[in-house]
């Protein structure tokens, strides 16, 4: 009796062997993508350039601007960092920084404070991305929970 | 008449001030003196102490690599960082900025972010570890090393570091804006396999040519299972074993080092509870498609070891629809079934594939298993958190 379990346990561990594998082709490729505004929300916004000119007179609005509005703004949005700077005998401009690497700038020559307020808002607010007419508007990475529509399932339609 | 500011050009020139930090760089020791530090009047019994007899290493650095940490309070890079990722106020702007000098940067192991992240590594691995295990019980190991590396690997956290906007300076130096990633950067045609044999712990056995298992994974290797040599490790189990630092490295391995010193410094600074809920807000919700990460040798001889297992009637193969069977492009529906049970289901161009395919989505979903409400072992350091639940664990994966 003893014999027979002694072979038992040896061949169980000779067959040992576990049966699930990462896919070879995926081994160093698996990487989790990010759902900005899932759980934490990243401002897409990173810089804010203000450039204004101390003599021209396109930049009266701007320098009025620097003067009353901006310290507030900066104030209300410290994720984004905010420089000023002189352009000498040009057009004032803003001009944003993505974290995607793009950026986006925007003329504000004989505006007023209040009009520059809202191209910066429009500035802060933007994701970076190139602008895109959408057509569709869900878009998602999860597969559809309903799955792609079969022939062979459900009650069918005879001819 | 334009007046020549002679202070702004001092200031431009003289090296930086760095007051504090040259206080305590310096050894209080003053070098050009005759006299011997240790007085020869007093004899020891013992042999002199310790500490006077090995002479004093000079742990500075100097100059001074990596900018004043008091710079960090002027930063505007600095401040925009901590606010956009929220973090807590107990978390200060000095020790933010020096998570992003990486050791080649800086070598004085005070300056720069090796030591945060060493602690941010440990954190990141058992925090995703308690996650995935007491979420999918069943799944099996090589998955599990996959998903752990998929959510807190090397690859992932530079993509992360990408995301919250990180810059990375041209090249290190005190003058540096100190809200940019400090590092030194790989030359053209520098070797990148170079980087990663920093780090490597030996295998006992490695000499003899032993098979590296799933089992050698668990004891020897990293918390991604795998072999440290093979992959780009976090750079930071060389400096304490007297191997030189790199010196030069590439920005995915800086960057992954940052986003590990922050969860180290968060920890330190801010506790455990902020640590853990920033974990859930950055890296818990990230997208991972588990089901597309299994691969089966053959699913059709694992799932009727695992029914034979659980103790399941033998899993049988039907035919549920089909269409072409003469044509050039047929179509079979067929389901796997275990007594009245369906188990999984698999459509194919032939009836092996079908049925192959079947077998394979019955394995994923018994090893995707996962249990309702979710408590991690983490959750009971909080003091209120009333008392523990044991999770699940499973027998584990199908051996044949």
């Amino acid at each position: 009796m003893p014999v027979s379990g002694i072979r038992k346990v040896s061949t169980s561990q000779v067959s040992v062997a576990l049966t699930v594998h990462v896919h070879p082709c995926l081994k160093f490729d698996v990487l989790t993508l990010s759902q900005n505004g899932v759980a934490a929300f990243i401002l897409q916004c990173k810089r804010l350039d203000f450039h204004y000119c101390d003599w021209a007179g396109s930049s009266k609005g701007m320098n009025s601007f620097l003067k009353h509005t901006l310290p507030r703004f900066a104030r209300l949005n410290p994720s984004v960092e905010i420089t000023v700077s002189p352009r000498p005998r040009k057009h004032p401009i803003i001009r944003g920084t993505y974290i995607n690497g793009r950026e986006k700038v925007v003329c504000v020559k004989n505006l007023q404070k209040e009009q520059i307020l809202e191209k910066t808002h429009l500035l802060r607010d933007a994701s970076g991305e190139k602008l895109k007419r959408v057509t569709k508007p869900v878009q998602s990475i999860n597969e559809s929970v309903r799955g792609i529509w079969s022939p062979y399932h459900g009650a069918g339609r005879t001819a | 008449m334009k007046r020549i500011r002679l202070e702004r050009w001092s200031g431009q020139f003289l090296p930086a001030a760095r007051p504090s930090c040259l206080h305590f760089r310096c050894p209080n020791v003053r070098r050009q003196s005759t006299v011997s530090s240790i007085n020869p009047e007093i004899h020891y019994e013992d042999g002199p102490p310790s500490f006077l007899s090995q002479p004093k290493a000079p742990l500075v650095s100097f100059p001074p690599n990596s900018p004043d940490p008091e710079r960090a309070l002027s930063s505007p890079k600095l401040a925009a960082l901590h606010a956009r990722l929220q973090l807590p106020s107990k978390l200060p702007l000095q020790t933010l900025a020096r998570t992003l000098v990486h050791k080649s940067a800086d070598s004085d192991p005070r300056f720069n972010n090796t030591s945060l992240c060493d602690l941010g590594h440990k954190l990141l691995g058992s925090y995703a570890a308690e996650h995935l295990i007491c979420r999918y019980p069943r799944l099996p190991l090589a998955v599990l090393f996959a998903a752990m590396w998929a959510f807190v690997g090397s690859r992932t956290l530079t993509m992360i570091s990408r995301e919250w906007g990180v810059e990375a300076a041209a090249e290190p130096g005190v003058e540096v804006d100190p809200g940019l990633l400090q590092f030194m950067r790989l030359k053209p045609g520098e070797n990148i396999e170079g980087e990663f044999e920093n780090g490597a712990i030996p295998r006992p056995n490695e000499r003899r040519g032993w098979r590296r298992g799933m089992s050698s994974r668990i004891v020897y290797d990293d918390v991604f299972g795998d072999h440290p040599s093979s992959r780009d490790k976090t750079g930071s189990e060389s400096s304490e074993e007297g191997t030189p630092a790199p010196q030069s490295v590439s920005l995915s391995t800086a960057s992954a080092s940052f986003v590990r010193a922050l969860f180290g410094a968060l920890y330190l600074h801010a506790g455990r509870q902020p640590a853990i809920s920033f974990f859930r807000m950055h890296i818990l919700p990230r997208h991972l498609p588990l089901h597309q990460l299994f691969s089966f040798t053959q699913p059709t001889r694992d799932l009727s070891r695992l029914c034979a297992r659980e103790g399941f009637e033998s899993p049988v193969a039907r035919l549920i629809s089909e269409t072409g069977r003469r044509s050039r492009t047929p179509v079979f529906v067929v389901g796997v079934y275990s007594g009245e049970d369906k188990l999984g289901e698999g459509s194919g161009g032939s009836l092996d594939e079908a049925r192959t395919k079947a077998a394979a989505a019955a394995l994923r979903a018994w090893y995707l298993y996962s249990p309702g409400d979710i408590r991690v072992p983490s959750d009971m350091e909080d003091g209120t958190a009333g008392t523990w639940k044991p999770v699940m664990i499973d027998k584990g994966e199908v051996v044949v």
